[in-house]
């Protein structure tokens, strides 16, 4: 391997990590202040993806449209499913919040897959996402250079809210203690059904992302992405926001450097990003950037 | 006497019904999941030949039972099972995929039920098992033809072969080629093994645009290998791309777009030059059902499957017996079926001819015929 190609696997790890970081981040949100794992994350990431294709092949928006349906969609859809699903179950034990995330994550594959079949569809990536950039030997396109660039951002954005807005306060009280912030005249409910929605937009984001990277969109593409993701939420620090993102960055070079040096094990790469996540569990159990769980998470 | 007449009516209405039976035959097909793309096409020309066809010369009907198996090893190890012993069928065609067809014919094998795999191809899948049957030619013979049409008529020498682990049918066609490929002196300079649901496979290519091979034999399915084929030409890597019968469908297409411009693949038909009397008919009767004659090379065989076994129950005295069905498809011989004529070995294989194909402007184009 020369410098060249370590310097090109090293871009395809960026912009591949980069995508797994941005559906981290909404693992993340909803576990800090719910303290459940939302296996249903990667689903909504499948709709935001399905939305933003029938934004642009259906109804003939432009992309810039397709992305705020989807965002809009998947949002609304995370907070209803907060409200159908979870809300009811707040004072249940944690288990059955999980089940029902679960639950949630099955009807969210197979209603798409009765309505619109199993078989991939490809998606109308626009001609500039896919131009290609030559900057010495390094070739990349213009999707795979904005997925890290929009990653950074929405991070930015959303430690601003965290940190610098009053419902971010709100949130991170939220992650300490429910019963003193309801106390505290502040609609629980509401801020957690806000934290859904904003976890949504940004698994929204990531799947038309994925799409536009990976131009085929399917109802069971959520399962595996979203995994992953969860392995990098883990091993970032859940709870943690910039956890996330780090923990997505480890999981896509783990995989580009398996592929690049042991192409013979490169079908396995999936294996080692997992072997990663059960070495972090093991040596570091709250994960890189993860502090005491009893904690607060952000 | 109404009373009489109306015994009469039911004893001579009861007696229709034991004269002509009805026998079932039961199909398992991913008609949802990843592979629904090939599973729908395959079962189409399963119902149309039914449609064709519904009965046998002894007045016999035959009623197809359809179970999805969503493209998953254990719902056609649960289906497989329920169409044997609820369902009590008489024969299965199908499963698809090589993968799931073996756990098809590990079930009916112990229940001494025939199976008509369509498009299944791995080697080893007829191996010591009495009922398993195909109609599709098998991974040595396909790898073979890639192998030979690679290195004589297109000069390529190097390749590189990317498997995909996690599918039988890959495993069994990549050693298939590469055994073929050495001993017609060419070289494999590399082997990349990825799994089937991957999308990111900007590593792999990176990689192979360094080691710069004269050609990629991908015998891949589609989804991986629509991936391969765009992130390919995005990294400015445009060498020669090969597949087996796994990418032969629209949907393939599709998902490469302008990427797969150029793509070769095996297939085991082309409407355009239809092999046999049969075929002409078959084309002519779904061009008018369907009001297009592109006949699909998965629908031509599933059709097969289905010609063929009732070709075979035709010639056994007593239709629903399982055992000389079987026989009976082992000893078909010059069958002339929609996708070409079929010779049956004892093994349960099939002896038939291979067509290559190339994607032009968006449309797979017939370019030869390779006879065995």
């Amino acid at each position: 391997m020369d410098f060249l190609e370590f310097t090109q696997q090293l871009v395809n790890g960026f912009s591949l990590g980069s995508m797994y970081a941005l559906i981290a981040i909404g693992y993340t949100m909803v576990y800090g202040v719910l303290r459940l794992i939302n296996f249903a994350h990667g689903d909504i990431m499948m709709v935001g993806a399905f939305l933003g294709y029938f934004g642009m092949a259906v109804l003939g928006l432009p992309f810039v449209a397709a992305v705020l349906l989807a965002v809009v969609g998947s949002a609304s859809l995370g907070m209803l499913t907060d409200k159908v699903a979870y809300k009811p179950l707040r004072d249940a034990p944690k288990i059955s919040l999980l089940i029902t995330a679960i639950g949630i994550s099955f009807f969210l594959e197979n209603i798409f897959n009765v309505l619109f079949g199993g078989t991939s569809r490809a998606f109308p990536v626009p001609e500039y996402m896919e131009y290609i950039i030559n900057a010495g030997g390094i070739i990349f396109t213009v999707a795979s250079l904005m997925v890290p660039i929009v990653t950074l951002m929405l991070l930015a954005m959303i430690l601003w809210v965290l940190y610098k807005t009053k419902y971010g306060m709100a949130i991170r009280a939220l992650a300490f203690d429910v019963n003193t912030v309801n106390l505290m005249g502040i609609d629980a409910n509401r801020i957690i059904m806000i934290v859904f929605g904003m976890g949504s937009a940004l698994a929204a984001v990531g799947g038309i992302f994925w799409a536009v990277s990976y131009p085929s969109v399917e109802p069971m593409m959520g399962v595996l992405i979203g995994l992953k993701a969860f392995a990098a939420a883990v091993v970032g620090g859940i709870g943690s926001v910039g956890g996330a993102v780090i923990g997505g960055f480890i999981i896509g070079f783990t995989e580009v450097v398996v592929v690049a040096f042991l192409p013979e094990y490169g079908g396995y790469k999936d294996a080692f990003a997992f072997v990663l996540l059960i070495l972090v569990l093991l040596f570091k159990p709250t994960g890189i950037l993860g502090i005491n769980f009893d904690k607060s998470r952000f | 006497m109404r009373k009489l007449t109306t015994l009469a009516t039911s004893v001579a209405l009861l007696a229709t019904v034991a004269v002509a039976k009805e026998i079932k035959v039961g199909a398992v097909m991913p008609m949802s999941g990843p592979l629904a793309a090939y599973g729908q096409v395959t079962y189409e020309g399963i119902e149309f030949a039914h449609k064709i066809q519904p009965t046998l010369k002894n007045g016999d009907t035959i009623k197809l039972i359809l179970l999805d198996n969503k493209g998953d090893k254990v719902e056609t190890a649960t289906g497989t099972t329920r169409l044997i012993s609820s369902d009590k069928v008489v024969a299965i065609l199908g499963a698809l995929t090589s993968t799931n067809t073996a756990q098809t014919i590990a079930i009916a094998d112990k229940k001494k039920i025939p199976v008509i795999a369509s498009v299944a191809t791995n080697d080893k899948l007829t191996m010591k098992r009495t009922f398993a049957n195909r109609v599709c030619f098998t991974d040595s013979f396909q790898g073979e033809v890639v192998a030979n049409y690679a290195l004589k008529d297109l000069g390529l020498k190097t390749a590189v072969v990317i498997v995909d682990q996690a599918q039988v049918y890959s495993l069994g066609l990549a050693k298939a080629f590469q055994k073929a490929f050495k001993k017609g002196g060419g070289k494999i300079v590399k082997k990349i093994k990825i799994t089937s649901g991957d999308k990111d496979f900007k590593a792999v290519v990176s990689q192979i645009k360094r080691i710069n091979p004269d050609f990629m034999f991908l015998p891949l399915y589609h989804p991986e290998a629509s991936m391969i084929a765009r992130q390919s030409k995005q990294i400015g890597l445009s060498k020669p791309m090969f597949s087996g019968d796994g990418v032969a469908n629209q949907t393939f297409i599709d998902l490469g777009g302008k990427s797969v411009e150029g793509y070769m693949f095996t297939d085991f038909f082309d409407y355009s030059a239809p092999p046999t009397q049969k075929s002409k008919d078959f084309i002519a009767a779904y061009a008018k059902e369907t009001g297009k004659n592109e006949l699909n090379s998965f629908t031509a065989l599933g059709a097969d499957t289905y010609f063929l076994l009732v070709d075979a129950m035709n010639r056994c005295s007593d239709p629903s017996d399982s055992i000389c069905i079987n026989k009976e498809i082992k000893a078909s011989k010059g069958f002339e079926g929609v996708s070409g004529v079929i010779n049956m070995d004892k093994a349960g294989n099939a002896t038939r001819s291979a067509v290559i194909k190339v994607i032009t402007n968006g449309k797979a184009v017939y370019k030869t015929t390779v006879n065995p």
